[in-house]
């Protein structure tokens, strides 16, 4: 047999194949690793509850810490709580702030391309009034609106104090002044739905609009493209019409992992790398320190008095049961390594927290023992049980008995309960419980806002917690603060002295400020929350 | 036996019935209003507002008569509807459809592996009474018996990773052919093991002083053969009852096993219900379970005539 010319491979030829073969296998590497590369870009979360409703429009609950990824908000918070725009690109109130007007971004976009419009705006916010949609804190940032009450009352499906002059403006009439109202907007609790797909004609909300097979709409940087509720599990990807900026993320998953130990070992062992919300006593030990990082929100924890039931209703056995708790003590039999700071005061994170004036609830077991052989009950005998609610989980329930333990030793009280039911105790049909565990907060950094939220005759706290607390002081002077501008000086200094005057009414145990977790490793970059308890700029989330 | 199981569904329609009044009466009574437990369980910045609840639970109905609403909740089902659940608006059926089989794949699958394990321990142990071989197995059935699976399942969990620090967490559902089964599995039949160890032991021990056994015996024929027809055949009609029970109690209620290896089970889907209060879902759960018993006792008894003639007899009324 010959080998003709045409048989033989010749150098030309295999200097030909081999470059050839080398810019193919480099190209099909650079692909590979660009692919790679995507897959490695998967935030993998675990969930704490088995979440059976993943609808934006609830204001509450644990998928509403995902709502930024997937829906827009009319304007954002950074981490620091400086705001920035987002769906409204500008706002402006009018002379006494009872009119605003928004003007939305030309660039806003849906997930199908089609433009943001006002009327999606002010669709979306009377679907969350709606009274069946259920949502939790629609109050917070439209109670304020003309008309929002017959739209809460199930009287009217329109909000009247809401107009759309065109398709990119908004105006909101509000019933009184409100120079923080555009703070008020700086959240994903009445998030921006298409209204077309989320709103029935009855003005409801339709059945199932926000899961995929529906072929649901976003407004934000991802969209899902599976949510299998019966087993607990729903993916995101990227909203490639998202007008901020393309998403890091190649895909989200977020999976429903009750149990915390099981979640926590998930995470070590790298299967997982976020949680939504986990909270231990342990965190910081199991996780690392990175875990738990994030900034100071104005939320903090606290132990309140209700005030109508025996023995609170006498200052002298508040004062007792306050003095004789070191506080130090306390914060580290619940949160030893953090994530949470110890607080003196109501308010936490908002402008005027800080050098306050406060003076912080001494620790003095001798004065306490005074104060409580001073009251009406004359020392620990007499005292009816005392009875906690609110102790639910390892955190809570540390702190509980170590303040229970603090009483025994310092006061000789010994009739102390537990439970971890708010429900039948939290409400207006409270029966003999004297202590509720529970935080306050606010969504904006505002100190005024914050106390009309926790220590107002009017907030729900003071009603339900704190028994019908009311003083007549504080009520004044925090309707004053309300009226002042976000940048007067004087509304801050107001919130101040609401806070030393109810300071003197001895209602409360503070606990811990609120630090907002990552709840992700290392590895997980840019995932910082804010004040909304919101991830910041979910786009930016990258892994490694 | 068509007419014994058409009257054994027939008296099972009124005792669900009367079951079913008492679950709606004690939810709506005494576990709390599902709309109101929506904001009295949101973190204090959520404000209780009577009026707007009030508003939420009349667009729910929730406003309406105990009686109105158990009758409307009746009639409806009656028509093959179970309703929606109050605290996310989903169907129930689809919630109870998608949670049931894996309910029930993981009850039949432990319900095996207990009978494939116990029955031949049982038996063993109860042949060598008060040996070393009888105190071992029964000693370790007790120790089983002695872990609830909330312990248990944790506790193995952890304990795994830790001896096999590349080995990943058993989380989750895949079917019973995925290997994520082995563990919740074990966790739960150890608690069954253990009953079943001990009651085909005490069987065993009362069979051995009957007098067929002894004849058998006395005929010349071989222990095995003996232990395998003579004995271990009466035997197995008390285990299957209990096994029956069994498997209500792990379909109903594997409720620890399911949260801490997130099986989208009954069990999980039970907790979620109780801790809402929603009716609708509690109800339709209570149904198939009241059901399972019925069907579950239904099968035993339709079992027994197969491991013990006598039961047939008894059965037509002989």
């Amino acid at each position: 047999m010959s080998n003709t010319k045409s048989d033989v491979l010749s150098r030309r030829s295999a200097l030909k194949l081999g470059l050839g073969t080398a810019v193919g296998l480099t190209v099909f590497g650079l692909s590979a690793r660009i692919v790679m590369a995507a897959d490695g870009q998967v935030l993998k979360v675990a969930h704490p509850a088995f979440s059976q409703d993943w609808s934006p429009l609830r204001g509450g609950g644990s998928p509403y810490r995902w709502n930024s990824a997937w829906w827009a908000s009319p304007m954002r918070f950074d981490a620091e709580g400086n705001i920035h725009p987002y769906v409204f690109a500008s706002w402006e109130p009018n002379g006494d702030s009872t009119v605003w007007t928004f003007k939305i971004d030309p660039a806003a976009k849906f997930s199908d391309g089609s433009a943001i419009t006002a009327a999606d705006v002010k669709g979306s916010w009377e679907l969350a009034a709606m009274p069946a949609t259920t949502s939790q804190r629609v109050a917070q940032v439209l109670a304020g609106v003309v008309g929002y009450a017959d739209v809460t009352g199930g009287s009217a499906t329109a909000l009247s104090g809401v107009a759309t002059p065109d398709d990119a403006t908004v105006v909101v009439t509000l019933g009184a002044p409100d120079p923080i109202f555009f703070m008020r907007l700086a959240n994903h609790i009445a998030p921006i739905t298409k209204v077309s797909q989320s709103r029935g004609a009855d003005g409801n909300e339709n059945a199932g609009w926000y899961m995929p097979q529906n072929g649901v709409i976003v407004s934000g940087p991802f969209k899902p493209t599976s949510i299998d509720l019966d087993a607990g599990k729903l993916v995101f990807e990227p909203n490639e019409n998202f007008f901020v900026a393309k998403p890091k993320l190649a895909r989200i998953e977020i999976t429903s992992i009750e149990d915390n130990v099981t979640a926590t070992q998930l995470i070590k062992s790298g299967e997982f790398n976020a949680h939504t919300e986990l909270v231990t006593s342990t965190m910081v030990q199991d996780l690392g320190p990175e875990f738990g990082d994030g900034p100071q929100i104005p939320t903090s924890q606290h132990f309140w008095f209700n005030a109508a039931r025996a023995p609170m209703d006498d200052p002298k056995v508040r004062q007792a049961l306050i003095m004789a708790v070191d506080r130090d003590g306390l914060i580290k039999a619940s949160y030893p390594d953090g994530p949470h700071k110890k607080t003196d005061q109501v308010i936490n994170s908002v402008p005027g927290a800080e050098n306050s004036g406060f003076e912080p609830f001494p620790f003095d077991p001798a004065a306490a023992k005074t104060a409580l052989a001073e009251s009406t009950y004359g020392g620990p005998e007499r005292l009816p049980k005392l009875l906690f609610v609110g102790v639910s989980g390892p955190a809570i329930e540390a702190a509980a008995q170590y303040i229970a333990e603090q009483w025994r030793q310092n006061l000789g009280i010994t009739a102390v309960d537990m439970k971890p039911q708010q429900d039948q105790y939290a409400g207006p049909d409270q029966n003999a419980v004297q202590i509720f565990r529970d935080d306050v907060g606010t969504r904006v950094p505002d100190a005024a806002s914050y106390l009309l939220g926790s220590i107002a005759s009017t907030s729900g706290n003071a009603q339900g917690k704190m028994g019908g607390y009311k003083n007549d002081a504080v009520d004044a002077k925090l309707a004053e603060a309300s009226t002042k501008a976000a940048a007067d000086p004087a509304r801050v200094t107001l919130a101040q002295e609401v806070q030393k005057l109810f300071r003197d009414d001895w209602m409360f145990i503070p606990w811990y400020a609120q630090t907002m977790s990552r709840w992700a490793t290392a590895e997980v970059k840019g995932i910082d929350k804010n004040l909304d308890w919101q991830v910041v700029a979910p786009w930016d989330i990258s892994i490694g | 036996m068509l007419r014994y199981i058409v009257t054994r569904f027939a008296l099972w329609v009124p005792s669900v019935l009367l079951v079913m009044l008492g679950v709606y009466a004690l939810a709506f009574f005494g576990a709390g209003d599902p709309i109101k437990l929506i904001f009295l369980r949101a973190p204090g910045d959520v404000a209780y507002d009577p009026v707007r609840i009030e508003a939420i639970r009349e667009s729910a109905g929730l406003t309406k008569p105990f009686i109105e609403q158990f009758t409307n909740y009746v009639v409806h089902l009656l028509s093959g509807n179970f309703g929606n659940s109050l605290s996310s608006g989903r169907s129930v059926w689809a919630m109870v459809s998608a949670a049931a089989p894996v309910s029930f794949s993981l009850g039949l699958c432990a319900i095996v592996l207990t009978a494939v394990v116990a029955i031949p321990l049982g038996l063993i142990a109860g042949l060598n009474q008060n040996t070393r071989l009888d105190y071992t197995i029964l000693g370790s059935a007790l120790f089983l018996w002695a872990i609830p699976p909330y312990v248990a399942g944790p506790l193995l969990m952890v304990g795994l990773l830790l001896l096999l620090p590349g080995m990943s967490v058993p989380y989750g559902w895949g079917g019973i052919f995925d290997v994520r089964i082995v563990l919740p599995l074990i966790v739960l039949s150890f608690q069954p093991i253990a009953l079943i160890v001990r009651q085909t032991r005490a069987a065993v021990i009362e069979v051995l002083s009957e007098d067929f056994v002894r004849t058998a015996r006395a005929k010349g024929v071989p222990e095995t053969l003996v232990a395998l027809k003579h004995i271990l055949r009466p035997v197995l009609t008390p285990v299957v009852t209990q096994l029956g029970l069994i498997m209500i109690t792990i379909v109903n209620g594997a409720i620890f096993v399911e949260l801490v290896f997130g099986l989208p089970g009954l069990g999980r889907l039970t907790v979620k219900a109780l801790t809402d209060s929603d009716y609708p879902v509690i109800l339709a759960i209570t149904l198939i379970g009241s059901f399972l018993v019925m069907l579950s006792n239904l099968l035993v008894d339709v079992l027994y005539p197969l491991l013990d003639p006598r039961a047939a007899d008894s059965m037509k009324g002989r």
